[in-house]
């Protein structure tokens, strides 16, 4: 067990940069995700803090231990890869003894580990099984149980559910929170999957193009996004993102027909006429509300105790989704008001930085 | 049924060419194999039994030519899949930043073996060839490659030098078929390079190192050409191979049905040989 903190961390390939400038705090025990849209980087980041990639500027620091010059195998890590990586001429016991037997652990020892693993992931049944014998979540689980056998400092753990179906994917989503509640171990965990980073995270770290956008808790990030990429990213269904402008001390939205709602409270006003993004939760919307807007349903789609709702102001551009509660008898072409109150607007400037 | 009948009608064409190319010499050699026959007496061989089995087996050149084939085999092939194992790794990384270098490193496996016994010739004449000549100038002293003492070694080194890239060039595909994440995995499981190589690279190269073996075994146990044109029979038959010795008696001796036995009683220990190899490696598999 211990914390990790990355210090100023950067990685060039080819004189392009992968990951820039991190700097990060992941206190001991945390389940930290690092989120992000393919290329923007996470995984180079874990490759880094697991010693497979070579950091070109920058120190990590695991349970103070600085750790950036350190072979892999000296890191005292456990990683469990997309691809699983089971050793596919070992046994399942073999592969999960591995880690033990490299660190020349003595056999007894190895055996009661094997176990007490094999027990936790249910795996008893299946550990005299070659890989190619087991199942995709058989298969996680194996890989899962080599990680944890070491007792490792860190577990680094790099998309594992993408490769298992709907079903199966919500079900280790719970494992891994059991797991991680009784092991109690740091958890650095790469996902490409905002649903994923909300339900297991303490800390989430959103990343984009190789830089940090903002780091918080799950409901620090739902509730309070610094900008307009976490406020896009953090949340399902998606947060409406509506043009506007500010006229006095209201906000004109040129989507939706030049309808106007009041300025949410600000420290400071914006410039008049500059162009701004309006933020709204589709939770955040029903059918009552101090604030509206006058739409028409396009698409309903049930979910059965909600419904969503896309719904746009007659001959223009945007499209507002709603999640309300009920909605059964709503159907497409009828007149919808939504409604919200000014407390749940958000506000961007033109660079994407919230308004406060 | 008729799933029966088109594949024998599919595979007919292959099988009556083999029996064209094959067959023939095949039977033409059994027949000679159980017959008294001279170059004289090619077209009337006289039926004589297995007296041509029982003189091979009773020759003891014969036996010198198997316990040599068999030795030459199965050093060179050890030598070769070590070496060619090594490189392989250790050249990998080169490997995959440049491939052409690997066209560089099977050069040795174009030239014709028998170029290549004529070039070692040379090379190592004791009083013609350069490698003598400078061992003599610069140490004062040199082996005689090609003397009774040393010309198993000579060949065994000349034949290793050829082939090592054949060997090489496997073991490089295999290493490189090897997904990079469980090199990976094994390296954050706290394994490092060495033990890494042999508990983890090494089984998974191992079918291959089993093909390699065999293969490389079966073309030393039936070598001619390199060393024919290197040595000859050797001095006092001590390099003289299966396959030499089946070509002596058959051209220089004209004593053909015993030749024919001799290279029915190769292919029979080659054939019990494959399929014993064929066995080990299907477990080796599994």
């Amino acid at each position: 067990m211990a914390d990790l903190r990355l210090e100023h961390l950067s990685k060039r390939i080819g004189g392009h940069s992968v990951t820039h400038d991190v700097s990060l705090s992941v206190p001991d025990g945390a389940f930290c995700v690092f989120v992000g849209p393919s290329g923007c980087g996470k995984s180079t980041l874990l490759r880094l803090i697991a010693g497979l990639e070579e950091a070109s500027a920058g120190r990590i620091l695991v349970g103070g231990r600085d750790v950036t010059q350190v072979p892999a195998w000296d890191r005292d890590l456990a990683m469990v890869f997309q691809s699983y990586a089971l050793y596919p001429h070992m046994t399942v016991r073999d592969n999960i003894a591995f880690a033990l037997r490299s660190a020349r652990r003595p056999e007894p020892e190895v055996a009661a580990k094997v176990a007490e693993a094999a027990r936790i992931l249910q795996l008893d049944s299946l550990l005299d099984r070659k890989p190619a014998q087991l199942s995709g979540g058989q298969r996680q689980r194996v890989a899962i149980g080599r990680a944890i056998v070491k007792q490792p400092k860190l577990f680094l753990f790099d998309e594992p559910l993408s490769n298992l179906d709907a079903e199966l994917r919500v079900h280790m989503r719970l494992e891994l929170a059991r797991l991680h509640r009784q092991l109690g171990t740091t958890i650095v965990y790469v996902t490409h999957d905002q649903v994923e980073a909300m339900t297991l995270a303490t800390q989430i770290v959103v990343l984009r193009d190789g830089r940090v956008e903002q780091v918080g808790s799950p409901l620090q990030l739902y509730d309070a996004p610094d900008n307009l990429f976490v406020a896009g990213f953090i949340g399902s269904p998606k947060m409406n993102l509506l043009a506007a402008t500010r006229q006095g001390d209201r906000l004109v939205l040129p989507g939706c027909g030049g309808q106007s709602v009041p300025l949410p409270p600000l420290a400071a006003l914006p410039a008049e006429g500059v162009p701004l993004h309006l933020g709204l939760r589709p939770q955040a919307i029903s059918a009552t509300g101090a604030q509206s807007l006058d739409l028409v349903i396009e698409v309903v789609e049930h979910l059965g105790s909600e419904t969503l709702v896309h719904a746009r102001a007659p001959g223009s551009a945007e499209l507002v989704t709603a999640l309300v509660t009920g909605g059964r008898t709503l159907s497409p072409g009828q007149p919808f008001t939504a409604g919200f109150g000014t407390a749940a607007l958000y506000l961007f400037d033109p660079t994407g930085q919230r308004l406060r | 049924m008729t799933n029966r009948r088109e594949n024998a009608i599919l595979a007919a064409p292959l099988v009556l060419f083999l029996l064209a190319i094959l067959g023939f010499p095949t039977v033409l050699a059994l027949v000679y194999g159980v017959s008294d026959t001279s170059f004289q007496t090619l077209t009337s061989p006289e039926f004589s039994g297995l007296a041509n089995f029982r003189q091979v087996l009773a020759d003891p050149t014969f036996w010198q030519a198997a316990w040599f084939s068999l030795r030459f085999g199965a050093i060179t092939a050890v030598l070769q899949c070590a070496l060619g194992l090594a490189l392989a790794v250790y050249l990998a990384p080169l490997v995959r930043l440049h491939g052409w270098t690997v066209a560089i490193l099977i050069i040795p496996m174009i030239v014709a073996p028998a170029m290549m016994g004529l070039m070692y010739r040379l090379v190592l004449h004791e009083f013609a060839g350069p490698l003598p000549h400078y061992l003599y100038q610069w140490l004062g002293w040199s082996p005689a490659f090609l003397s009774p003492a040393h010309v198993f070694k000579t060949v065994v080194v000349a034949e290793t030098l050829q082939w090592t890239p054949f060997a090489f060039l496997l073991f490089l595909t295999a290493y490189q078929s090897i997904p990079e994440d469980l090199r990976e995995a094994a390296a954050v499981d706290g394994t490092r390079p060495w033990r890494r190589f042999w508990t983890i690279e090494l089984p998974l190269m191992l079918p291959t190192v089993w093909v390699a073996l065999f293969i490389r075994f079966i073309d030393g146990f039936r070598v001619f050409d390199n060393i024919y044109t290197l040595v000859g029979a050797g001095p006092g038959g001590s390099t003289t191979s299966m396959s030499i010795y089946i070509y002596e008696t058959f051209l220089r001796r004209g004593e053909i049905g015993k030749a024919m036995a001799a290279a029915i009683l190769l292919f029979v220990t080659a054939f019990l040989a494959l399929a014993l190899a064929q066995r080990l490696t299907r477990k080796a598999a599994r």
